[in-house]
């Protein structure tokens, strides 16, 4: 398993690190305790709401900070529309590929992004904060990825059941008894998971 | 660039006299041992020769060691021989939390097939809790398995006080020692420490891959684990490279020949490096013990706000070969679970950096990698947005 040279060239220089001195937005996502972190700062142009200066800071390994890296240069210079429908396969492929346990990096970036253009919109009143559904479970679901193949479980079709009720969501996973990356999953949907405020507890079974 | 090894616990390379002691095996001395032949008694005499380097290096008879094509193979050989051998009379077993994963995966093996597993916990820096075993022994307990010196701490198990709780119970209890760390690091006699099974590897003191040996005390049983012909021995069945153990026995003498001298240098290598990092570098931790208790090739060290599969990519760049506790470096993509079990945080585990070094590396080296390490750390440091909090 080896890193692209382009991964290599983004880690080792990458573009826009820092911070922002008074960013119009801000989002920060993942978490030391899983070993990477992203933080996201935005600048943003409030007539043509085009994304003129970007930075993140990063917490994590090779990978992280080249993704982070990769999906800054490619939201600058976009408008706030254009910059959502940046995907994480696409920010890998920028990077001529990630190796498969390293594809929720690029998910992780991808994600920070996101969270601060909402930042932005919600603080312009250009959006309003997102109502908690069941379809929230299956939409963070769709950010947890399975390191053996670096698809998403939901493509994969992993995630049997996936319900909430009185404040416990409840995942029911289809994951070999002894598959060397079952408990880096369920700690992957707990990670996602227990970031909703409506969600007391998350139970999975496998 | 400058290519520096710090890695030595998870390979060496091979010393040059190791190679030439090799060569005459791969070319014309290439037959198996065999009675009345000239050329296979003569293969037989040598391997006999290389057997007592092994065996007088850690007090043993010629007579109780066995080649085998590594240490795993040799743990295995041992762990799952002694168990399968003596279930009759009784099937628990202890170990501890931190131990090497062949004996982990051993123990969970067993305990799979109907054994009880008495996991010991380890005190903050890596030294099994003696209390704990001492409640732990059972009637039916039949072996102790340790990993003698930690493979991610450099711990060293107090084999002696080990053994005189184990000899305290009503019966015999077998300790099982898994020596690849701790072997030609600090001094091991096998009667003075009361081991009655031990594993060691060639690979981790500059000798070949795939060979290793296990020390079997006249008396204990092994149940044959490897069936099939046998060659060169009578556990470790089939084929066993004579090459490879002509460089082991070759690796065995250049280690021991100045033992003193090497052991010196390297733990003087490792504190030289713990000192200058606690100098030169900032929110540093060390994980395990200070001084004498620690296997003299290990330095372990975490780095505060960042992460280390980063700091391993970036010291690669400086031609620095080290290894990090992090999950984004592991297969399973889990926090080193050695340093989880020493009440380490996530962080602390996963900004960890494991330097072990040999008696080919030099201070100037290290002089360089702290140098350098200075460097990465200040820059990964600078992109982190948990030092930028923190400031």
């Amino acid at each position: 398993m080896q890193y692209s040279q382009k991964v290599l060239d983004h880690f080792m220089k990458p573009h826009n690190i820092g911070k922002l001195e008074n960013p119009d937005a801000t989002a920060t996502e993942g978490s030391p305790a899983c070993g990477d972190q992203v933080s996201i700062y935005l600048s943003v142009n409030p007539e043509t709401q085009v994304i003129e200066d970007i930075k993140f800071q990063s917490y994590g390994c090779a990978s992280n900070i080249a993704t982070a890296s990769i999906i800054t240069d490619m939201a600058k210079g976009k408008t706030l529309e254009q910059a959502k429908k940046i995907g994480w396969k696409e920010a890998a492929e920028a990077l001529d590929g990630l190796p498969p346990i390293k594809m929720h990096c690029s998910v992780l970036a991808v994600d920070t992004l996101r969270k601060a253009i909402t930042d932005y919109e919600i603080k312009h009143n250009l959006a309003e904060e997102a109502v908690f559904s069941k379809d929230s479970i299956v939409e963070e679901l769709k950010k947890v990825i399975y390191p053996q193949v670096g698809e998403d479980i939901i493509t994969l079709k992993m995630v049997k059941y996936a319900g909430f009720e009185n404040g416990v969501a409840i995942i029911d996973l289809d994951i070999p008894k002894f598959d060397k990356y079952r408990d880096n999953v369920a700690e992957e949907i707990r990670e996602h998971l227990e970031k909703f405020k409506e969600i007391k507890e998350v139970k999975i079974t496998m | 660039m400058k290519k520096i090894y710090f890695d030595n616990c998870l390979t060496s390379k091979p010393a040059p006299e190791v190679i030439d002691a090799m060569m005459p095996y791969l070319k014309e001395k290439f037959y198996f041992p065999q009675n009345f032949t000239k050329n296979g008694t003569e293969i037989d005499n040598d391997i006999q020769s290389f057997k007592k380097v092994v065996a007088d290096s850690i007090g043993a008879k010629s007579s109780e060691i066995h080649f085998t094509t590594g240490g795993t193979s040799a743990n295995n050989i041992a762990i799952k021989g002694y168990l399968s051998q003596n279930a009759g009379k009784g099937t628990h077993i202890i170990c501890s939390v931190i131990d090497y994963p062949d004996i982990l995966t051993n123990a969970a093996f067993f305990e799979k097939s109907g054994f009880d597993v008495t996991y010991l916990s380890a005190d903050n820096d890596g030294q099994i809790n003696l209390d704990e075993l001492k409640n732990a022994i059972r009637p039916d307990t039949i072996l102790f398995m340790t990993t003698l010196a930690n493979h991610v701490v450099g711990a060293i198990q107090p084999i002696k006080e080990i053994r005189k709780i184990l000899d305290s119970a009503d019966h015999k209890i077998v300790l099982f020692a898994d020596a690849c760390e701790a072997y030609a690091r600090i001094p091991i006699d096998v009667n003075e420490l009361g081991i009655d099974l031990m594993s060691i590897s060639a690979h981790k003191i500059h000798g070949p891959k795939g060979i290793g040996a296990l020390y079997q005390r006249a008396g204990i049983q092994l149940a044959q684990v490897k069936h099939g012909i046998q060659r060169i021995d009578n556990l470790e069945t089939g084929g066993i490279s004579i090459a490879a153990i002509a460089g082991f026995a070759k690796a065995v003498e250049l280690a021991f020949g100045k033992f003193e001298e090497n052991t010196v240098k390297i733990r003087n290598l490792s504190n030289y490096l713990l000192n200058k990092i606690e100098k030169e570098i900032p929110h540093t931790l060390l994980n395990g013990l200070r001084g004498e208790k620690r296997a003299p090739h290990n330095m372990n060290i975490s780095f505060d706000f960042i992460e280390g599969e980063a700091i391993m990519m970036m010291m690669d760049f400086h031609g620095v070969s080290i290894s990090t506790g992090s999950a984004c470096a592991s297969q399973g993509l889990k926090p080193n679970y050695v340093l989880m079990a020493l009440g380490r945080t996530h962080e602390q585990s996963h900004s960890s950096m494991k330097f072990t070094f040999s008696r080919y590396n030099t201070f100037e080296e290290i002089d360089y990698t702290v140098a350098k390490l200075a460097e990465v750390v200040n820059e990964l440091r600078r992109r982190s947005p948990l030092y930028n909090e923190e400031k």
